[in-house]
């Protein structure tokens, strides 16, 4: 049978993100990928409704706190660094990197924004 | 290049939007360098029940067992859940440094402007479900090697297996207080650092020198002296296993600085039952009632209901019967469960079967539950009675 570990570092050691669901899927405008990219702008209302701006369409979202919060793993596969005075580790373990307690769900049609023919300068 | 604010407000206003009705920071968001898919396999989300999260927060691990042929658990300290993969058609971005507006109207310095890069992405999640920790294997792994005592052969051979605690965890898919727990119900004993269930005439011998001692002392059953015993015993029977027997007979409690134990009558007349029933298929009821009565403890009155989930009753049978019928030899799985009973007898009342489905009780399942989903009811000379939802062969 196989055990897998997953640790914490603790409260002091896990950061605070935030999970941004959106429907669909995002592409990226050239074939170059995801990574590096800018995804767009999220500004909140003074009400705090989350407004994002991609691309060319708007969304409007809410801000939910979750009752089943998440945890993100991060996978690490022992290499030789990590022996320790019992000698080296053996299987796969993950490490809580952060907690997620809110999210950001956008799930009405994202609204076009039209521009418009460019002020002259 | 980063994005300016200049940039961030020309934005704002092609798109229509009044800054007055917005909060003054902004995230620009974007990917970071190694921000990729979950689907790599180098990091993923698991969805917390609110318990489980405090715990990480409090530094504690959590564990995932299985076989490579088995539905793989996620083990806290305490408690046992099934791990599954969720997927979602939405798309789950992971956003480190990103602030709710609630944190943002907290925060003294106001900022106009947050580059924030996102770590990752995924369609989906691993969910957790509370499940019953998977201990039958328990009971197996260590009546592969019963203990008879130190002097019996076996504790001279080596090659026998045996478990300690560590070998138990890499074996069960349980939390280790489950397992620990388990452990007592079985009466376990760690003896040289080995788990080891007791042959169950050793455990009966053991048994009768205390009840037999009991009497010729004339003490009463809930004041037994632990000293007395272990000397007056100890020639008989390693001390760790007199006190054992008690442990595992009796409730522990001290009195003036002596340690005494306050035997349990309704265990020790299971006990004796079981040792009479396991010798035959079943047992006319009537005479085993005799026998077991006299076979116990002067001064322990035995009880039918002593015995539920170790023998069963038959009174439509004549004369009537009872037989052995451990739950514990039972299987595991639901279906499996109530397939194996209802072959055993057609139908069944509520009374007599409970005892046999208590321990698949989940968290919020109860009998009654059970009994809807894995049973039909009719009624039989105006008592309720279960049987199967589909023919058993």
């Amino acid at each position: 049978m196989v055990q897998i570990v997953i640790s914490s570092a603790g409260a002091g050691g896990l950061a605070e993100w935030v999970l941004m669901e959106l429907q669909g899927e995002i592409e990226a405008r050239y074939s170059t990928g995801l990574a590096g990219n800018l995804l767009g702008d999220l500004h909140y209302t003074t009400e705090g409704i989350p407004v994002l701006i991609v691309g060319h369409h708007i969304l409007y979202g809410k801000i939910i706190h979750l009752e089943k919060p998440f945890a993100v793993l991060v996978k690490h596969t022992p290499g030789e660094q990590d022996c320790d005075e019992l000698g080296c580790e053996t299987g796969t373990r993950y490490l809580v990197t952060a907690l997620i307690k809110n999210k950001i769900l956008f799930k009405t049609r994202p609204k076009p924004i039209i521009t418009n023919v460019p002020k002259k300068v | 290049m980063k994005r300016t604010r200049e940039e961030v407000d020309a934005t704002l206003q092609i798109a229509k939007l009044n800054a007055a009705e917005l909060l003054p920071a902004v995230h620009c968001l974007g990917f970071g360098p190694g921000a990729s898919g979950a689907g790599g396999g180098d990091f993923c989300l698991l969805e917390l029940e609110p318990a489980l999260c405090q715990q990480l927060e409090a530094g504690h691990s959590l564990v995932i067992r299985g076989d490579k042929d088995e539905q793989a658990v996620l083990c806290s300290q305490d408690k046992t859940y099934d791990l599954k993969i969720a997927d979602t058609s939405n798309m789950l971005l992971f956003i480190p440094g990103c602030k709710t507006p609630d944190q943002l109207k907290m925060e003294e310095t106001r900022c106009d402007i947050i580059h924030t890069e996102i770590f990752g992405f995924s369609n989906n999640y691993w969910e957790l479900r509370r499940c019953r920790p998977k201990l039958k294997k328990l009971k197996k792994l260590l009546m592969e090697n019963t203990y008879e005592g130190p002097d019996n052969q076996k504790e001279k051979d080596s090659n026998h297996s045996k478990y300690t605690t560590e070998d138990l965890l890499d074996q069960i898919q349980a939390s280790e207080e489950e397992i620990m727990a388990q452990l007592q119900v079985l009466n376990a004993c760690e003896i040289g650092g080995y788990w080891r269930i007791l042959e169950f005439d050793y455990e009966m011998k053991l048994l009768n020198h205390v009840t037999q001692l009991v009497d010729s002392e004339s003490w009463s059953f809930s004041r037994v002296p632990l000293s007395t015993c272990l000397q007056e015993l100890g020639p008989l029977e390693p001390e760790e296993m007199i006190e054992h027997c008690l442990k595992c007979y009796g409730k522990k409690y001290v009195e003036e600085g002596e340690v005494y134990f306050e035997l349990n009558a309704d265990k020790i007349c299971r006990a004796t039952a079981q040792m009479l029933l396991q010798n035959a298929v079943k047992f006319n009821l009537a005479e085993f009632q005799e026998v077991w009565q006299q076979s116990v403890p002067e001064g322990m009155i035995t009880r039918l209901d002593q015995l539920k989930g170790l023998a069963l009753v038959d009174r439509h049978s004549r004369p009537e019967i009872i037989f052995l019928l451990k739950v514990d030899d039972l299987p595991e799985d639901n279906q499996d469960r109530f397939n194996s009973l209802f072959s055993l007898r057609e139908k069944w009342t509520e009374e007599d079967i409970a005892p046999y489905i208590q321990d698949l009780c989940g968290e919020k399942q109860t009998i009654g539950a059970l009994l809807t989903k894995y049973s039909r009811s009719s009624m039989q000379n105006g008592v309720k009675v279960y049987n199967s939802r589909r023919p058993i062969s």
